[in-house]
């Protein structure tokens, strides 16, 4: 009887060893969330977005961004106003608004350049990606700071 | 008429100089690239982050970079988290750093002529709303209307309020982390 206990007791203990290391494994090396498989939050035009964190950065803050970094993933509609390339080689796209103090710079990735490279500007495009930061009026750069929008790539309609 | 014409193109010149003088004061970057790099016995940790914006008044010596804290990007997704989690950078508190400094000595950098300048910046980096004065060296590189600027400096995690007293992270994190800095500038 207490053998058999033992018994029960050490392939418990062992399950649990390998269950437990192998979630803690899981952990450790779990992938970066897909974005462009990942459900859009909200869906909005870069005007919204740039009024939204305009008119209360806080709140917007709030709403958008995540405390582990996943924060929500957007679909963003705009005009685009201007084309370049980061250190990164990533393509980035401004959506701005003709009249809007600031954009949505919505920054490609290695696998979605090519869709951004064949942009012109003044063409209106849907984005989806995810927000990194807010839209806001900087005192010491003394311009006004764009929404950063990440791991982009053109919404097809 | 030729008094005229003579007239009429120094004016447009003299308007063309002051034109070219007021952009030029303020040069603007969102070409940048800054790198968070921890050593340990452990392990190496490395965070990159593209989307900072960055100015350099050419007149004052100012030099402002703008960082948003959610674009550092790490090889592991748990590290992510961890680093953004209120537990480390408190990224959803505190979306943005900034580093606001001052070129020491002006004077010796020409950035309308070709050349590459070593330069003393001092100054104030703020992270999670803790402010402490640095002074670090760079590189200002003038190529044509290209200007790039170089940093590389260490920054100590306790002067922000990031401490680790046990677990993984007090071993695998290092508590000086060395902070590279890119900026590409260009005067239009």
């Amino acid at each position: 009887m207490k053998k058999k206990l033992f018994k029960i007791a050490s392939i418990t203990a062992l399950a649990g060893l390998i269950i437990g290391g192998g979630a803690m494994l899981y952990m450790f090396n779990m992938p970066h969330r897909d974005i462009q498989s990942a459900k859009v939050d909200y869906a909005l035009t870069s005007t919204q977005i740039v009024s939204e964190y305009l008119s209360d950065k806080d709140a917007a803050n709030e709403k958008y961004l995540a405390a582990d970094g996943d924060s929500k993933i957007l679909e963003v509609t705009g005009i685009v106003s201007k084309i370049s390339e980061d250190f990164n080689n990533q393509k980035v796209v401004l959506l701005k608004g003709n009249n809007d103090k600031a954009g949505v710079n919505a920054v490609f990735t290695a696998e979605t350049n090519t869709n951004a490279s064949n942009l012109k500007v003044g063409e209106t495009i849907t984005v989806k990606g995810v927000i990194r930061s807010g839209a806001s009026y900087d005192d010491d750069l003394e311009l006004y700071e764009n929404v950063i929008l990440e791991k982009s790539d053109i919404v097809q309609n | 008429m030729k008094k005229v014409s003579i007239l009429l193109s120094s004016l447009l010149m003299l308007l063309t100089i002051s034109a070219y003088g007021q952009t030029n004061d303020k040069l603007v970057s969102s070409k940048t690239h800054m790198k968070f790099y921890s050593h340990t016995a452990v392990e190496d940790i490395e965070a990159n982050n593209y989307a900072s914006v960055s100015t350099i008044n050419t007149e004052t010596g100012e030099v402002v970079f703008s960082v948003p804290m959610q674009s550092f990007e790490f090889e592991k997704s748990q590290m992510q988290k961890h680093y953004n989690s209120d537990k480390f950078l408190d990224t959803k508190e505190y979306p943005k750093a900034k580093l606001k400094g001052k070129i020491t000595k002006l004077s010796d950098v020409d950035f309308t002529k070709d050349g590459k300048y070593s330069v003393l910046v001092e100054g104030e980096l703020t992270i999670k709303e803790k402010t402490n004065t640095i002074t670090e060296k760079g590189t200002i590189d003038v190529k044509g209307n290209t200007i790039n600027v170089q940093s590389k400096f260490n920054i100590n995690l306790a002067d922000y309020g990031i401490t680790f007293a046990k677990g993984k992270p007090s071993t695998n994190i290092a508590k000086e982390v060395e902070v590279t800095v890119h900026s590409e500038y260009s005067a239009e």
